[in-house]
């Protein structure tokens, strides 16, 4: 009897290799036929195949149904059901699709200004600059030797494809295991079509018609190719890529090596052009050498992109004709921030370029450097900036994020969506992953916390009524003892590979802590005795979100060495407010004052006994709750790993006595709106209009476009604008009614923007004189940028401009302006000429 | 002479104010009285009265775009410079009151 699970497809871009490589790897666990079948479009296809599934082009939204039909139906209809509903619908992160900007490239004035002609427009699909010389790589075909070849017998030409294919497999699931998270990703699309059933079969079938092995191949991927071009979905018709890719690495297997799909070797700054490049054909690039990549035809979801992104190539797609354009050997400039290839450049051209890289070497060494730097505020506390995480897999990726260490791994998913535990080995190599991965930095591992709203099948506890206040966290390690030790154990073994934290979910009362530390101190005996060897704990602590903790702070800390708030629970424990409720969610909260008056308790106590203090729970996201965790005192608030560069920024232009001033007067509301109202005028202080770092004396430029160009980058390096071309071209517009020099020497280039994070003046003193279109036909050397958010409605920035443009027709204050060398001294004389007299 | 006078440049934030700075530095070292209006940005500001209109020997606008409120002006004789000309040369511009 078979059995059918219908469900709507969750994914945002479709059935698209990724995911159906994951949905088959379930299905092929399995022997009974696995039929999945889209009721939009009415196509079927073996789940087992990832072409098949490709090939139905389900899109999001769309009514599906698995069918199920054989001995192992029963088990195979749990496991995908359980599959489907908790795995599936998180396995493809939205892809980040950079659309060109409406109407064509927009060049700065400054770069045309330098001589730019010779350009050819495509569609940026990695940000960034890159130059080098041109590389061009032909299009593909198999070579004719192999085209005229004859078969041997059908029999030989298919074991020499299964040979292939198993060498293939086992190169690709070793280049698996050693690569970073994109790169295996693609990797295992690629072993999930080489595995595919639709494929073989029609090699076989090719082989039975007399061909060679290679003949079959080729045919046969360049038949399923054909089918994917023709898909609807731009994201399918990308996957040929992937196919050629697979079809090439196989050929090689069974003709050895074929030059025409080689890439050469880089020598030198290399930008890479190409009708289209395979992903194995990007991964064989030296990549330290490859400074931009050009593709015709490749599109913004292929493999080979998203590669390039996570390496942080420079790429263009879509240029027309790309591999015509440019001579091999040429020195060529890839600037997919424009979304333009330059093919020959004045040598001014070249200087803009030199500038523009400077600049943007700048400001990523910048953020580099907050990442690597340990969490501190602008006067030097230290506050560690953490990342919450789920699984195993996602250290590497918080650390590259700038993580200061793990502060909260929720082991539970490991347990979760299977039927029996995981074994202490396998937990082992997961934690061990991840202290591996913190290379020294802490990692705060929380112990089993399920039941209650968390079920687990292996675990068999009644249904509750009440679940979130039930029996769940700590509160059954007494009866599930084996299972917990199995963790503890696994843990140990880790804790010997660096600094490994334990933490303990739900403690309402210090007999449970000390019920753990028992297990604990079983769990080494039994390392002990197995001859296993284990490491010290970097430090054992307990989560606080059970109000009952808050007054046991004394007893716990003689227990512990840390304690970590998870505020989502402590909060609805606290108000008695389910935070799943919508209908709840204006009561309580962790920005009411109540709630902030607890934490409040919660350090004076960890800090009187002389223990570490974090948050682990949402609130450590929010980024107007961070001045506050500031001024509370925390050691450490752990966030979602994405969120880590911005909370450092943050945290970094904060002084503690602003914060801790902001807490008291946080404490001292009455309502949560109040809290946030005081938050929000806290972050949004403003910034001065003028400061040091917006003067620059003394600047080499040639021209007033170069002169606006190097204003545009002062902002642009303030961090006062993110759109630096937009910018540019405001400016010009207000210089096009007339232009802004008033004579003397100085000029006052203004606009009103919606690229700008604050007003600003910025002062350019040029080295020499700068023709400038003044009123009175002299060079400028001093140019004051007025620049004012569009969105600004008051008028206290305006009338400071019109206070300064009052002042520059003062005799005394431009030569004050033109004399003076120093940017601070500069910046404090025209402060204080702008106070209102 | 007792002059009012108008500033007004396309985008508000800086000719108007310059100009009218010129002008009243420039109408005061040559021992007249002058009161200027701007109009920018922030909309009218030091506004003219009737009565000093009315009073008024002279009248200038230095001005790109359309005065607000041109009609209280209406029966003066008003000399209209471009804004730039009251910032290079406002002894020219305060000439032509004659």
């Amino acid at each position: 009897m078979p059995l059918e699970h219908s469900w709507v497809f969750p994914l945002a871009n479709g059935l698209h290799a990724r995911p159906a490589s994951h949905l088959e790897e379930v299905a092929r666990t399995f022997a009974c036929t696995i039929t999945f079948c889209n009721d939009r479009n009415g196509r079927t296809a073996n789940a087992k195949s990832v072409l098949g599934l490709v090939g139905t082009e389900t899109r999001h939204g769309d009514s599906c149904r698995l069918v199920l039909d054989g001995a192992d139906e029963a088990a195979a209809w749990t496991r995908l059901t359980a599959f489907l509903r908790d795995t599936f619908a998180t396995c493809d992160e939205p892809l980040v699709i950079e659309t060109p900007a409406a109407g064509g490239v927009t060049l700065p004035r400054s770069l045309l200004a330098a001589g730019l002609t010779r350009y050819h427009p495509g569609r940026p699909a990695c940000r960034g600059i890159g130059a080098g010389r041109s590389l061009v790589l032909g299009a593909f075909a198999l070579p004719p030797e192999l085209l005229a070849a004859r078969p041997t017998t059908p029999a030989e030409e298919l074991q020499a494809v299964a040979r292939a294919v198993e060498a293939l497999q086992t190169e690709l699931a070793q280049a698996q295991r050693g690569a970073a998270l994109t790169e295996a990703a693609v990797l295992k699309a690629h072993l999930g079509l080489l595995r595919d059933p639709g494929l073989a079969g029609q090699i076989a079938e090719r082989i039975g018609a007399g061909q060679t092995a290679a003949q079959a191949v080729a045919a046969a991927i360049e038949a399923q190719a054909e089918i994917l071009r023709g898909a609807e979905s731009a994201y399918l018709r990308e996957r040929v890529l992937d196919l050629t890719d697979v079809g090439m690495q196989l050929l090689e297997k069974l003709c050895g090596a074929l030059p025409a799909l080689r890439v050469p070797p880089l020598e030198g700054p290399t930008v890479l052009i190409a009708e289209s490049l395979t992903p194995g054909q990007f991964l064989a690039l030296d990549r330290r050498q490859l400074r931009a990549l050009v593709l015709a035809h490749s599109g913004q979801t292929s493999h080979t992109v998203i590669l390039a992104r996570s390496f942080n190539i420079p790429t263009l797609t879509g240029v027309a004709n790309a591999t015509t354009l440019v001579g091999a050997g040429a020195e060529v400039i890839v600037d997919a921030n424009l979304g333009i290839l330059i093919a020959e450049q004045t040598p001014a051209v070249r200087t803009w370029y030199a500038r523009e890289q400077a600049k943007v070497t700048e400001l990523t060494g910048r953020l580099q450097a907050g990442l690597g730097r340990p969490g501190a505020t602008a006067d030097g506390r230290k506050l560690e900036i953490a990342a919450n995480i789920s699984s195993a897999a996602e250290a590497e990726a918080a650390f590259a994020q700038g993580a200061d260490g793990i502060g909260l791994f929720r082991t539970e998913l490991l347990f979760m969506d299977r039927t029996t535990p995981p074994t202490e080995e396998e937990q082992f190599g997961l934690y061990a992953q991840a202290v591996r991965a913190a290379q020294g930095r802490p990692v705060i591992i929380r112990t089993l916390d399920v039941g209650g709203d968390k079920p687990v099948p292996f675990l068999k506890f009644p249904p509750e009524k009440n679940p979130f206040l039930g029996y769940r966290g700590v509160r059954f390690y007494g009866e599930q003892a084996p299972l917990v030790k199995t963790q503890l154990r696994a843990l140990l073994r880790a804790a010997a590979l660096g600094a490994l934290k334990i933490m303990v979910p739900m403690v309402a009362e210090v007999e449970e802590v000390r019920l753990v530390k028992r297990l604990l101190g079983e769990a080494r005996a039994e390392l002990a005795a197995a001859g296993q060897s284990c490491g010290e704990l970097a430090g054992f602590g307990v989560m606080l979100e059970v109000p009952a903790a808050v007054w046991q702070m004394a007893e716990l800390a003689a227990e512990v060495d840390f304690f970590s708030v998870g505020t989502n629970d402590l909060a609805q424990y606290f108000f008695a407010a389910d935070r799943e409720n919508p209908k709840l969610a204006g009561l309580g909260g962790t920005l009411h004052p109540a709630f902030v008056r607890l934490l409040r308790q919660l350090v004076d106590s960890a800090q009187t006994h002389g223990r570490w203090i974090g948050l682990c729970g949402e609130m450590a996201g929010e980024p107007l709750a961070w001045p506050l965790l500031v001024g509370l005192g925390f050691d450490e608030i752990s966030l979602a790993a994405p969120h880590i560069a911005a909370a450092k920024a943050a945290v970094a232009k904060l002084a503690v006595a602003d914060c801790v001033e902001l807490e008291k007067r946080v404490g001292q509301c009455a309502t949560r709106a109040e809290v946030v109202q005081l938050l929000g005028a806290f972050r949004n202080q403003p910034q001065p209009m003028l400061a040091p770092e917006l003067v620059v004396l003394d600047v080499d430029c040639q021209s007033k476009p170069e002169a606006i160009r190097a204003l545009v980058d002062v902002l642009h390096l303030a961090g006062r604008t993110d759109r630096p071309e937009q910018l540019e071209e405001e400016i010009w517009r207000r210089e096009e009614t007339y232009s802004t020099g008033f004579g003397g020497g100085l000029a006052v280039p203004h606009c009103k923007s919606s690229c700008l994070t604050a007003n600003t003046i910025a002062v350019l003193k040029s080295r020499r004189g700068v023709e400038w279109g003044a009123l009175d036909g002299e060079p400028v050397q001093v140019a004051i940028l007025l620049a004012i958010r569009a969105d600004d409605h008051g008028k206290e920035h305006l009338k400071v401009l019109a206070r300064l443009s009052r002042l520059v027709m003062r005799d005394e204050f431009r030569e004050r302006l033109l004399g003076e060398t120093d940017p601070a001294a500069l910046t404090a004389f025209i402060n204080e000429a702008l106070q209102p007299s | 002479m007792k002059i009012v006078a108008v500033t007004a440049c396309p985008t508000g934030i800086a000719h108007t104010y310059m100009a009218a700075e010129k002008l009243e530095k420039t109408a005061k070292s040559l021992g007249h009285q002058i009161k200027v209006e701007t109009q920018g940005a922030m909309g009218i500001e030091n506004e003219l009265s009737a009565s000093e209109i009315k009073e008024a020997d002279g009248v200038i606008f230095a001005v790109d775009i359309e005065v607000e409120q041109r009609e209280r002006f209406a029966g003066k004789k008003v000399v209209q410079v471009p804004v730039q000309l009251a910032i290079k040369d406002p002894k020219s511009v305060l000439a032509k009151l004659g």
